[in-house]
């Protein structure tokens, strides 16, 4: 988190600056949705807006294990203590039954809520500002109309109250979020405009896989930069670049796999780790295969992010045939790999079809930061279930067997074989991703 | 009674395979479906991980994944007016217990049966006549046929993912595959595995013999797999630790890795550990079952009231709850009358080690359960039993399933068994040794049975389960017979020598050593209430909404590995009761 | 994973300018993490072969007993190290105080009865026992014979104990001394010197290398199908390399 501190400290060398030039010019009046004037009259979906709510993944954060439905209340880590989603059930005490639906959409497009309180981005607002007035509509309709209301209060933050003062997030939203809907390009044809609007909006990619800027915000959130979607760092996990390289992203990936992977979480080149297990499990299993392909070719559609500093993936039999010849002794780590890895994932580093990943240019291992990687060597991972593949194979943790220098070694090994030409990793990196997961 | 649940559609008892193949299918018509298991809840990761389950101090030498016999158990006689001792120690058997059952500890041979052994009786005399049956042998017919199981074969097939070369597609011979085999419908879902040195050396002696080898069908992946209810498996990666040990990398077809990740999102099935089920409840009359009683973990009596009950246990544990609940009359070997128990038989085993010179490589900590190379010339009727003189046949296998030196170094005759010649022996030979076996047919005779014993109670107070078995002479003389094959076969092999077990004239069941957990019989499927418990849909003839899985339902014992015949036959019920029972329940077959 | 990945994940995507502003920047986690199922794929802690081993069930007289044993039938020799030099009287040791020194796993309800040799184990007595009353017995049977207990006798003495033992030949009123032999001292001593160095015996993995036994590698798919010495040397369970 070396780096992602000395964003917190520029931050706040340039916030109390702000503060001290503007905090009392802010203006505090609530921001206009800029909701079409044909809402009006337009009849609401609530069943779409289901649908929306999934494409949306909102139950991610609103819905706690075993909880009422979206009733909030799952706790958010943050620095100085726990923040909890909120209660967007019907409920009008405690839940979002009072909103009118431009309370909704000021809510969803620039984080403000109606008593003029300020979100923390940590609700995905600045990509939702990219869903159509319809959706949000039919979702806000879903919300209302088809969610039991639950009286659950909200839950006071487990932050110090002198801490939890909101107002400066104005000039944060002033300094970053483009409150502007998705502009739709004709000329790249139906599929990739809707993979964009999703990509871009409500599947809110961009939220893990985009790299931050010195205020901790998204670089881009439409495209316009080489490094969107490009993969990024986040407590412990190193979400993949999505572009175009064929080392660290999905240049070797057809749409097919891509869509293969959203709907089963799993593909013959990889399966998804961590959060995106989630994701998968509950947002995009469930989306339309069309909708799953719309993702996968406007994906497919960006360029390679400037392959400075990336790693490289060149396909090479020589960490096999070293393997086989008994050679393994003089690569630190290979021993290690075939002790512990290359039961499934094979001494050639391929894996198995869909059921163990392929190491050899796989996006978490070759990704900049090699948290993830780290973490699962670690931690292990288990897949999701989805009805398309119900089996939740997962792969036991090693942190028990080896110490940080020893998952140095290994981790290192995994980068540099089979073709993979990735950063080595230190015994730091693992000791660092190691207290993260205390 | 201290607490009675509330009532399911289903009831099943046993959650090993036949309990997941019952629980699946029967929860895919949306009856509410519950299955008991006695033993703890396991799952691939973290139960088998690597490396912690392969542990050979853990799994082979304490038994950590087998059932634990302070519970419960068995005694055990050779015949009816002996005096039957406890099954003290795991021996020459393996019950499994937990969530998977058998089917995590197995080692995946997946075979099917020969069409004649399901119509036994009648075949040896159409061919051979009457008077070549021995007098105390109870040959009998199953009631179903080779050609109803054949879709319930396959399906089972496709939903373990099995590696094999078929021999024989709709009455196409096919090269590579077993001439012998009885028609499929299609391929083996996966090809066969990749050859051992032993099953090499195995097939390539047998060939030269004039004998038939081909890849035994094995339920170890031989490349990554979807099933049909979308599970994933991986590969196996021949690591050695098959049998008594689960499987670290989701290739061995269990519950686990087969049916359970489709049948846990089923929101109508569902699952309780910890369950011993002592009783099947039923009404007065004796013709309903209305649930059964278990002890939960907290020691408590509970009944768990269902609108069918589905015996899906181990086979031992089958046979004890219908004697223990009444049902059926119990077999008498004095009289011949009477079904629970009746035909008692369990699979015979010749096992001949192989020991080769020092530039012969084995690596017998390579291997996989199912993996070999097979010849069936001598299964079934495939051979003129006539000049023989017996009834019954067997297959004969170079398999290499791992070996690992806690589980027994084999050495050659006049070894040490301690010192440092033993220390030289066991250094100069364990990597160049194999074992081929003869696994046999037993049949059924009048006096191997099962009943509850008069003496021993298990730690619920319940009596034990008694065996009566020994070997006879028509099984006697089949080993000799199957143990000249094999010590040809290990010459051909180019084996410097052998040594093993081959049952002889003379010889006893011996209950130390592993032998196979192949016990069947004992409550028999047929076409006559009189000598069998169960119909041909595995319906009791007494109780119409009990079903009785497993290989008890066998009528006698065959050649093959019973556990295809025991997943198919699981299948063919399941779809009999979805397709005639639930439309009208009742007895489906007339007596 | 669900709760505390959710929560790590989040943390990061989490800004607080106001706080940050009071110069809080740190990312530690105060979470305590859930428990993690995927934890449980561990094994024990390993308790390997230790010099300063000091025997737990055994007594002085019974673990002079269990050394010389141990030393006799595995012999350190021109093969190597023996079963006393690779630990495995600790192993047995060890074993005495696990489920199995009381035969927890077994079925020891009375009533017990001699049977023929073909129907196993039919004793009362559980592996403690068996060491208690065996060695007792063996030694007892040595001081009579042979005027010194089993451990002060010659090699070629204990040797020739042990055969008898092992034969039948030295019965005790005490214990079943063949099946004592037989069925705990000699199999203990094999599951000591080639079972995982986890347990307290095969130390260094040195019985596998004897016998060219790759321990828990369990992984042989490209190997298999070569009928050549495996050329890579063995792992443990807690994955020590050899």
């Amino acid at each position: 988190m070396r780096l992602a501190a000395q964003s917190w400290l520029i931050v706040i060398l340039a916030l109390i600056a702000a503060v001290a030039a503007f905090g009392l010019a802010i203006n505090r009046n609530l921001p206009d949705p800029h909701l079409g004037p044909a809402m009006a009259k337009r009849a609401p979906n609530p069943s779409r807006g289901a649908y929306i709510a999934t494409l949306g993944d909102c139950a991610a954060c609103h819905t706690t294990p075993g909880g009422a439905a979206l009733a909030g209340g799952v706790p958010l880590a943050t620095p100085l203590g726990s923040v909890y989603s909120t209660n967007i059930t019907p409920d009008r005490e405690h839940g979002i039954g009072a909103y009118s639906f431009t309370d909704f959409a000021r809510v969803m497009r620039q984080g403000v809520r109606p008593d003029g309180a300020r979100l923390y981005p940590a609700m995905p607002y600045t990509a939702y500002a990219k869903v159509s007035d319809e959706d949000l509509q039919d979702l806000f309709a879903y919300l209302t109309q088809k969610v039991a209301a639950a009286p659950a209060p909200d839950r006071v933050p487990g932050i110090p109250w002198l801490l939890r003062v909101r107002w400066p997030l104005a000039l944060w939203n002033k300094a970053f979020l483009q409150d502007a809907r998705f502009a739709p390009e004709p000329a790249k044809g139906a599929a990739w405009n809707r993979g964009a609007y999703l990509v871009q909006g409500l599947a809110h990619c961009g939220t893990c896989h985009t790299p931050r800027g010195l205020g901790f915000q998204e670089i881009s959130v439409d495209g316009g930069s080489a490094f969107y979607l490009s993969g990024a760092r986040l407590a412990g996990e190193s979400p993949v670049n999505l572009r175009g390289n064929a080392g660290d992203g999905l240049g070797r990936w057809s749409a097919d796999e891509i869509a293969e992977l959203l709907a089963t979480g799993r593909s013959p080149h990889a399966a998804v780790l961590g959060q995106m297990g989630e994701v998968v499990a509950q947002s995009t299993q469930f989306m339309t295969p069309d909708d799953r392909s719309a993702i996968a070719a406007y994906l497919k559609s960006l360029p390679p992010a400037p392959e400075e500093g990336r790693a490289t993936y060149a396909p090479s039999g020589a960490t096999l045939a070293a393997f086989m010849a008994g050679r393994e002794s003089t690569v630190p780590g290979a021993r290690m790999f075939m002790d512990s890895c290359a039961a499934c994932h094979r001494l050639s580093g391929e894996g198995e079809g869909r059921s163990f990943p392929h190491l050899g240019g796989s996006p978490t291992v070759l990704a900049q930061h090699p948290d993830s990687l780290i973490r699962v060597i670690l931690k292990g991972a288990r897949l999701p279930a989805t009805e398309a593949a119900p089996s939740r194979l997962a792969m036991p943790p090693f942190g028990w067997r080896y110490d940080d220098q020893q998952v140095a070694a290994l981790a290192s090994f995994v980068r540099q074989s089979w073709g993979n030409n990735a950063a080595a990793v230190s015994a730091e990196d693992v000791e660092r991703v190691r207290k993260g997961l205390r | 009674m201290a607490v009675t649940n509330k009532s399911v559609d289903v009831v099943i008892v046993g959650f090993g395979w036949t309990g997941a193949i019952m629980a699946i299918e029967l929860a895919k018509t949306g009856l509410n479906v519950l299955a008991l298991e006695r033993g703890e809840d396991q799952d691939t990761v973290p139960s088998f991980a690597y490396p912690k389950v392969v542990d050979e101090i853990a799994q082979s030498a304490r038994n950590g994944l087998l059932q634990n016999l302070s519970k419960t158990t068995v005694t055990i006689r050779h015949d009816k007016d002996g005096r039957a001792l406890p099954y003290r120690q795991i021996g020459s058997f393996k019950p499994g217990t937990g969530v998977g059952g058998a089917g995590i500890h197995w080692s995946g041979v997946h075979s099917r049966v020969m069409p004649e052994e399901l119509r036994l009786k009648t075949h040896t005399l159409e061919r051979y006549g009457r008077g070549f049956i021995p007098e105390d042998m109870q040959l009998q017919d199953w009631g179903v046929s080779y050609e109803e199981l054949e879709p319930h074969f396959d399906r089972f097939e496709y939903v373990c993912g099995t590696s094999g070369k078929a021999g024989n597609i709709d009455g196409v011979m096919m090269p590579g595959g077993n001439p012998f085999e009885a028609p499929r419908a299609r391929e083996y879902p996966l090809p066969p595995l990749k050859d051992p040195p032993t099953s090499v050396l195995f097939a390539k002696a047998t060939k030269e013999l004039g004998y038939n080898p081909f890849p035994l069908p094995a339920s170890n992946a031989s490349r990554p797999y979807r099933n049909p209810y979308g599970c994933d498996l991986g590969p196996c990666n021949f690591c050695g630790f098959c049998s008594d040990y689960g499987c670290i990398n989701y290739s061995k077809a269990s519950p686990q890795t087969t049916i359970l990740p489709a049948l846990r999102a089923m929101p109508n099935f569902a699952y309780r550990t910890h369950a011993h089920v002592t009783r099947v409840n039923t009404s007065a009359d004796g013709k309903t079952a209305t649930g059964v009683t278990y002890i939960d973990a907290q020691g408590r009596e509970v009944f768990q009231p269902a609108g069918m009950v589905v015996l899906a246990a181990f086979h031992l544990h089958n046979v004890r709850l219908m004697l223990s609940s009444k049902i059926g009359k119990p077999y008498d070997p004095n009289t011949g009358e009477g079904v629970i128990g009746r035909n008692f038989c369990y699979q015979l085993i010749n096992s001949v080690n192989t020991f080769f010179d020092k530039q012969t490589y084995i690596n017998p900590f390579m291997g996989s359960g199912g993996v070999g190379q097979a010849i069936e010339d001598f299964n079934a009727d495939n051979f003129d039993h006539g000049p023989l003189g017996f009834i019954g046949g067997g297959i004969i296998w170079g398999r290499q399933t791992g070996i690992g030196p806690v589980r027994g170094i084999p050495l050659p005759k006049g070894a040490p068994t301690w010192g440092s010649g033993w220390k030289q022996a066991v250094k100069d030979n364990y990597a160049h040794t194999g074992r081929i076996e003869a696994q046999m047919s037993n049949m059924a005779y009048r006096g191997a049975y099962l009943d509850l014993d008069p003496t021993y109670r298990d730690a619920y107070g319940e009596p034990l389960l008694r065996m009566t078995l020994d070997w006879q002479d028509n099984d006697l003389r089949m080993s000799e017979f199957f143990g000249d094959k094999l010590n040809a076969i290990a010459k051909a092999m180019g084996a410097t020598s052998a040594s093993g077990r081959v049952l002889k004239r003379g010889d006893h069941w011996d209950t130390r050593a592993y032998q196979s957990t192949h016990i069947n019989g004992g409550t028999s499927m047929g076409t006559d209430p009189k000598t069998s418990a169960v119909n041909k849909y595995l319906q009791s003839w007494d109780t119409s909404n009990l079903f009785v899985l497993g290989a008890n339902v066998f009528a006698h014992g065959i050649g093959y590995n019973p556990t295809g015949l025991v997943g198919a036959l699981a299948y063919w019920a399941a779809d009999n009761i979805r397709s005639k029972y639930l439309k009208s329940p009742g007895p489906m077959a007339a007596v | 994973m669900s709760d505390t990945n959710r929560r790590a994940f989040l943390k990061g995507s989490v800004i607080l300018p106001p706080l940050a502003a009071l110069g809080v920047s740190s990312a530690s986690s105060q979470q305590t993490p859930a428990v993690d199922e995927l934890a449980a794929s561990a094994p024990a802690a390993a308790t390997p072969a230790a010099d300063d081993y000091k025997p737990t069930y055994f007594t002085a007289p019974e673990w002079a007993f269990v050394q010389a044993a141990c030393a006799r039938l595995i012999p350190n020799d021109a093969n190597g190290p023996g079963a006393l030099e690779l630990g495995v009287p600790q192993f047995i040791d060890r074993q005495m105080g696990t489920p199995y020194g009381d035969a927890a796993n077994w079925f020891m309800q009375g009533p017990f009865f001699e049977g023929a040799p073909e129907f196993g184990y039919q004793s009362q007595l559980t592996p403690k026992q068996q060491y208690r009353l065996g060695i007792k017995a063996i030694d007892a049977w040595c001081a009579k014979n042979l005027g010194r207990t089993f451990a002060a006798l010659k090699p070629e003495q204990q040797d020739d104990v042990l055969k008898k033992v092992e034969a039948g030949t030295i019965k005790s009123d005490e214990a079943p001394l063949k099946t004592f032999f037989s069925g705990f001292l000699l199999k203990n001593v094999m599951e000591g010197f080639f079972g995982d160095p986890m347990y307290g015996g095969n130390k260094n993995m040195a019985a596998w290398k004897l016998i060219g036994h790759p321990g828990a590698r369990a992984d042989f798919m490209e190997w298999v199908d070569r009928p050549a010495l495996y050329p890579y040397g063995p792992v443990d369970l807690h994955g020590r390399q050899a």
